[in-house]
Order: C-alpha cells, then structure tokens, then sequence
C-alpha cells in the first residue's frame, strides 16, 4: 500500500477560546488533488501551516509522505511546493533575486521552468517586488512553488488577487501539475474553485472537519441564487416552478421570480420551458451560507446532509 | 479629526514613551551626577565650572558652549539639553517620514483616507499628535531636572523648568514639519534618508557657524540655531520666545504645506514623479551566482548598507582623530581637569582620549548597527518572509546560525575599515597609536556587536514584536552605566555588567581578557539558546 501524501492524526492546535483546529483526521492519496473548503477563519490555514511544519500542534501528528512534518521538516520540504496565504514583503529585491534567493535555498531553480511559469502569467521578473501589484506578488508565490516541480503542492488560496484569465491559467497549471503525478492541497474558501479543480474535498468549518465529500456530493450541495424576469406578455409558469424539484423559496412579484436552486438546474429549466424569459440571473452564495443549509453546528455531517 | 489624532498618538506611542523616558532619565542622571562631581562649596563648584568649561569649547562642533557650568541648570542646559536637539530631532525625522510614507506603504493612510477624512486633516491630526507627544516628551525631561535638583537639597524654579521644555517641544515640531514637507518631494523609500540630510545639514549649518563667520551669516535659516537662543535653565540665561514662535510657525505652516502637496500628488508616490524609462519584460531568473551561495547572498543583498556603514564609520573616525589632536593639547594644559580624565582614561594620553571619544562612538554605532540587523530578523519573522524562506529544504537552527555568521562577517567588515581609516589618519596626524592594540581595539567591535545579535537574537526567537524595544533599551541601560558608573562610583560587578565595560580599553591598554571571554559566554549562550527557543516556536506567532 502506497505511503500517503499527507496524513494527519488527531492534529490540534488549540488558540484558547475556542480558536484554531481540533482533532483533525485526514489523509490524501499520492496524486490526487485534494481540496480544503472551509470559510474565513475556519482552520485552513492554521492545517496548512502545521503541515508546513511552522506552527507546532498542539495535540496529534501530521505526515508528508511517512515523514513527521515538524521532525523531518527539511526532508519534508524537499518534496514541497508552498504558496503562503499571504505574500510578504521583498523590499526593493527584483522579482528575479526573490526567485534566484528563494532557489537558491533549495539549491538552484531551474532557469527553463521559472521562464516559462513567468510568460504563463507574464509576470515580468525585472521589476522590484515593491513595485508588484498584489495579483503579481500572487503570481510570483505561484513561480515559487510550482518552479522545482514537487511531488506536493500545499496552496492555500493561490487564486486570490489573480484575474480571471490568470486564475484558469492556474487552473489548467494545477491540472497539469497532477497530470503529471504530483500530489496537491489546495485550501480555498469559493466552492466553484474547488469543484472545478479537485478530486476529493475536505470541508472545515470552526477548526473542525465536518466531511470529506466526493465531486458527485459537492455537486449535490451546489446552491444559487436565481432571479427569472418573464416577458410583460407571457404567463409566470409559477405552480411549475414551485414544483420543480430542488427549487425552493420561491416568491413571484409581477414578472419577476426569485428562488433558491439546490443541486442541478435541470428541474427548473424544464419548468419554464416555453415560458419567454427575458433576463436570468444566478449567483453563489458564501460558503457560510452553504454551511448554515446543509451543515448546522453540532448536527452530525451524515444527518446534516440531504 | 480627534479620532485621528487617538490614532496617531497610538501609532506613536512607544516614540513617546521610549522619548520621554530617556529624557527623563537623562536630566536626572545628569543632575545627580552634577553634585556627586562638581564639589559642595562655591569655590569648588566654580573651579569645576570653569574647567568645564574649557573642555566643553572642544565640543562647541556639537553642542553649543555652555553658561555658568558651576549651577545645575548651567551643566543640564549643557549636557542633556543640547544634546536633546540631536535626539528629538531623530525622533522627529523617524516619525515624519514614517507617519508620511512608512503608513501609506503599509496601506493604513489608504484605510484612512477612504472613511472620508481629508488628506490634509489627516496631516494635520498627525502634526497635533507629534505635538503632542513631544510636549510630554520635554516635560519629562524637565521633570527629571526638578527631581533631580530635590536630590541635591537645592530648590528649581518649576517655571524655568518648563521654560526650558518648550523650545525643545517647538524644534521637535519644527523638525518633524520639515520631515513631512520633504517626504512629499520623495520616493517612500528615499524619505528617511533625504529629510536626514537635510535635517543634518540644517544642524551642521548652525553647528558650523559658530566657527565659520561666513557660514554664521546663514545659521537664520536652520531651527537648531533659534532652539538655541534659549537657554533659560543657567541663571543669566533667557527664554527666547521671539525664537520659540518662530519654530513653531514654521513647523506648522511646513505641515501646511505638507498637508497641500499631499492633495496634490498620488498616494505612493512623490509630488514630482519622473517618467519611468519603459523597458522589455523579463522572464529570466537572474544569474547572479552570489544568490545561490549561503553566506554570500545575504552579504549581497545587503551590499548597499553595508557600503554605507563602512564609509559613514571610517568618515567619522577621521573625523575623531583630527578632533582627539585638537582637544587634548590645551586640555593637557589644565591640571584641575585631571581628577576628570583619571575617572575615564587610562594609560597614554592620546590613543586613551581617541579610545575614550572614537570607541565609545563606535561602540554605540556597532550597537545600533546590531539592532538593525536584529530588527530586520525580527521583522522577517512577523510580515512573513521566514514563512518562505522556511518552506525551503533549511532549518530554522540554519536560519539563525547563518544569520550569526552574515552579521560576524559584516561587522568584521566594517570595523576592519574603519580601523584602518583611523589607524591611517592618526599617523598623518602624528598621533603614535599602538598598532597591535588598534587591531586588538578593531577586531574586539566584533565580538562586542555580537553580544547584541545574540541577545537580539533569543529576543527575535522568543518575541520579535518587541525585540527592537528591548534590545534598544537593554543597549541605552548598558550604556548609561558604563558613562554614569565611575561618577557615580558603582561598584564594579554592576560596571561589568555592561556590553561597553566588557570591551574594556583595548587601544591604551590591550585587551581586557575577562571581559573578551565574559562577551564570548553571552555569544554563545545567546545563539544556542535562540537555536532552542525558534524550535520550539511558531512562525509568526
């Protein structure tokens, strides 16, 4: 049996007032991409960097391929790749003396990989890492981990500051990185990004892990917001819509709906086929509006969920 | 605005404390120390005033000559209040430049400007909150002369006392005015180094002048010159208010004009801005070698500063040498200034004299040297840099003991320079220095800026939020007792107890080998206890 990528026992670390993370059991197979879904403050990074072997837990153990992340943290870090929450400052360095000194620490980086990692998010590695706009200092993190191909990414919300095109740029990075048999973590707090790129999703919340869900169950618990505005002429299909399945909350002003959609969309669509709709709209609601629908505090996760 | 100005006074806050506790402290000492040294009787007081007062012509480049140095308001006026213009105006460069482009880097000017408050309430909650603290900073200072005088069983004018704060409270002002006009002209970056220059040359002007009638003629333009019209702490000296007003209004209306350009230029960037020469993007990883060197590349990163430390030291050791010529020949002259010499110097006069003012010099520029290294150590751990630097293959036991040998060698570096701009300078200036005690003296700044790095670095291990404030005041405590201690007549475990007593006398007297194997004790604790204390802590916690 393959040696896990990462494992963790029982890894807690306690802030006092029911701060940080309890007791988390974890385990993610070599090449899978795991995602690590959880909102603002609910232990992500707290995991990550415990993993990282930065922060000591305070109870429980935790494993990078059979290593013990704070004993055998060097050993560990040989085979990491790390985009931190959070870039810090550089000074007046240039981004290609970050890269040459944060390689450098690993013994050299490979010029041909930095190259072309930089013209994928053209960031221009001339310019002083003071002068960088946040989304660049992000795309440089990206550089940093991903330019000695590891065998483990650990990212903890790599996407943030980055734009749209650069974020699918990364998408289709991460998905090359674990085409190519390395192992990712990747902690996000926007269930779309997680459900785009992972394979297996653990979900956080207070420091606690409520489920470790597969891609068909994220889909299950996918919720939006929808507004339907029909024509002035046509009729408001609304006994369709409220029977629909999935399709919940619905209220009818005139000619306009607005309902809350669980799962596929598919129910709904049906219900106003023929109908002549002339603007929908649908958003994701936060994360912490999905945890409040489908995973009450203190209610078991295989009950919590429908 | 008085949200504002809370604010700012809680962003200053340790300025202020930090401020007016070694003004505090100073005045006091200096007033103690006045009746322990100047004798009881008038005629002794006078006799000791009247050499005094020789000696401190020698230093009228610095300080300006003092009044009646035979009263305790005569010898404070001289000793801490002259010297206060130095150390507030520091205070407010520091301040300035920081509250005027450090917060706009560190992104709270934005937070702050997008409640609505305008640009210039903004400078202007900020020049109040200066104010503010640097009147509290000089009333410390007076306070610690009343105390002082109570000490002696003398009574002080409390009115006097207060007199003597407001000038100094109007040229902190004045100065941090002036600091926050220029920072508007500069890059964030540069701010702190051209408002030093400028405010350097603005002392340097007034300073110079009391020797050079042709600069006299231009002393009107720098504040340290109607600072000093007021000297009301001796008797038969005055409170200038005329002088005291006119500090004020140019430090409010150089706020005002702050305030002004501030409206007018783009937050992060200077008032005047040059186009930037456009330039191809680079992909490429840079090639330098050094930065995959250990050791090497932290040297190379800080090549700039560290140019910069080995000129500045070597410049004002010169400068040292040339003075140690000209103070010691009248001195010599002066037999009542003997008692004085004998409680600090030792062995042959002159490389005793230049050991005494250039070492002591260059101790407390080795240690504030230390501190900044320590605070840079500190402050990779707090914004997040060691978070990188650690998801590398090193160890945090690495991190710190690269660190040790990046500091041993830059201080190696700057030392060995600068001692050999002194040991060349005094053989043109005919001052026979004993050659293996200046390297002795050269090589011992090593160990001893060491001893700072390793307390600095347990403190950075342990707590590096406050480690700069601890260790600033650990160096300031360690220095005030080895100048206070022999008038004070301390005994002497407490003397060795002090950094700068460890290094000893080593130009007129070799090396002190208690003192050397004492600094090389605490060196190696303190690194091996900071190896201990970072593994068992968390990364920014």
């Amino acid at each position: 049996m393959a040696v896990a990528a990462i494992r963790t026992s029982k890894l807690s670390k306690d802030y006092g007032l029911g701060r940080g993370l309890f007791e988390l059991d974890l385990e993610v197979a070599p090449q899978e991409v795991f995602g690590f879904l959880g909102p603002n403050g609910a232990g992500k990074s707290t995991t990550i960097r415990c993993l990282m072997g930065l922060i000591r837990p305070t109870a429980g153990s935790a494993q990078i391929f059979g290593l013990d992340c704070m004993h055998d943290s060097v050993a560990v870090k040989r085979k990491v790749g790390y985009v931190p929450g959070e870039m810090p400052q550089f000074g007046s360095l240039r981004g290609r003396e970050v890269v040459a000194y944060l390689g450098g620490l690993r013994g050299g980086a490979d010029p041909k990989v930095v190259r072309t990692l930089a013209e994928r998010f053209n960031l221009d590695l001339s310019r002083r890492y003071r002068e960088y706009s946040s989304g660049n200092k992000q795309k440089l993190g990206i550089v940093l981990a991903f330019m000695h191909r590891p065998q483990l990414l650990i990212l903890d919300e790599p996407t943030i500051g980055l734009d749209p095109l650069n974020q699918q740029e990364f998408y289709d990075l991460l998905h090359e990185a674990g085409a190519g048999g390395a192992t990712v973590f990747l902690s996000s707090h926007i269930l779309s990004e997680v459900e785009r790129t992972c394979d297996r999703v653990g979900i956080i919340r207070s420091g606690r892990l409520v489920r470790v869900a597969q891609l068909d169950e994220l889909h299950r618990i996918r919720l939006h917001h929808v507004e339907l505005e029909f024509a002035p002429e046509s009729e408001v299909p609304e006994a369709a819509i409220r029977s629909a399945a999935g399709v919940e909350d619905v209220a009818v002003n005139d000619h306009v709906v607005t309902c809350v959609v669980k799962g596929t969309f598919e129910p709904l669509l049906k219900a106003i086929d023929g109908a002549t709709v002339t603007n929908l709209m649908s958003h994701e609601p936060s994360l912490e509006e999905i945890f409040l629908t489908y995973y009450r505090e203190g209610a078991p996760a295989d009950q919590a969920i429908r | 605005m008085t949200t504002m100005v809370r604010l700012s006074l809680r962003l200053g806050r340790w300025g202020i404390i930090g401020f007016s506790a070694i003004a505090f402290i100073n005045t006091l000492l200096q007033g103690v120390a006045f009746y322990r040294i100047a004798g009881t009787t008038p005629a002794e007081r006078a006799k000791f005033g009247q050499s005094m007062s020789v000696l401190a012509q020698q230093f009228s480049v610095i300080i300006p000559p003092p009044i009646r140095l035979d009263t305790v308001g005569g010898y404070v006026q001289w000793r801490a209040f002259g010297f206060f213009a130095i150390l507030f105006a520091i205070w407010a460069l520091v301040s300035a430049t920081g509250a005027a482009r450090g917060d706009e880097e560190r992104g709270i000017v934005e937070v702050v400007l997008a409640t609505g408050l305008s640009r210039a309430r903004m400078i202007g909650a900020r020049l109040i909150a200066f104010a503010l603290g640097s009147v509290v900073a000089a009333l410390a200072a007076s306070t610690g002369l009343l105390i002082s005088v109570a000490t002696g069983g003398e009574s002080f004018s409390t009115l006097v006392a207060v007199e003597a704060a407001v000038p100094l409270a109007a040229l902190a002002i004045c100065c941090y005015g002036l600091a926050l006009l220029i920072s508007q002209f500069t890059s964030a970056r540069s701010a702190i180094a051209v408002a030093g220059v400028v405010l350097l040359d603005l002392f340097l002007l007034n300073s110079l002048s009391r020797t050079f009638e042709g600069v006299a003629r231009w002393n009107w333009l720098s504040p340290f010159h109607y600072y000093e019209l007021s000297r009301p702490l001796p008797p038969g000296g005055e409170f200038d208010l005329g002088a005291t007003i006119i500090l004020l209004v140019v430090g409010v209306a150089a706020g005002a004009l702050a305030a002004l350009a501030l409206t007018f230029r783009d937050l992060g960037s200077p008032l005047v801005r040059l186009p930037a020469s456009s330039h191809p993007a680079s992909y490429d990883v840079d090639t330098v070698p050094v930065l995959r060197i250990p050791i090497v590349r932290d040297l190379y990163i800080d090549r700039i500063s560290l140019v910069l430390w080995s000129v500045g030291m070597s410049v004002l050791g010169m400068v040292m040498v040339v003075l140690t010529k000209t103070i010691v020949e009248p001195l010599l002259a002066i037999p009542a200034l003997k008692p004085y010499f004998d409680a600090f110097l030792h062995g042959a006069v002159y490389p005793s004299f230049l050991g005494f003012i250039w070492l002591s010099v260059a101790q407390l520029l080795m240690a504030g040297f230390a501190i900044a290294q320590v605070g840079r150590w500190a402050a990779e751990d707090t914004d997040g840099r060691l978070d990188l630097i650690l998801s590398n293959p090193i160890s945090r036991a690495r991190v710190i003991l690269e660190r040790a040998v990046v500091l041993t060698i830059e201080a190696l570096i700057i030392a060995g320079i600068s001692g050999v701009a002194v040991g060349l300078e005094s053989h043109y200036q005919g001052i026979d220095l004993d050659r293996p005690h200046l390297i002795a003296a050269t090589l011992l700044l090593v160990p001893f800026t060491l001893v700072f790095a390793a307390v600095g670095a347990l403190l950075a291990a342990r707590a590096p939020r406050a480690t700069v404030g601890i260790l600033g005041t650990f160096t300031f405590a360690s220095y005030l007792l080895t100048q206070l201690g022999p008038i004070f007549k301390l005994p002497a475990w407490t003397l060795n107890a002090s950094a700068f007593k460890l290094y000893g006398q080593p130009l007129a007297e070799g090396v002190d080998q208690t003192g050397f194997v004492i600094m090389t004790g605490i060196i190696l604790a303190g690194f091996a206890a900071s190896v201990i204390a970072a593994q068992r802590r968390d990364v920014r916690a």
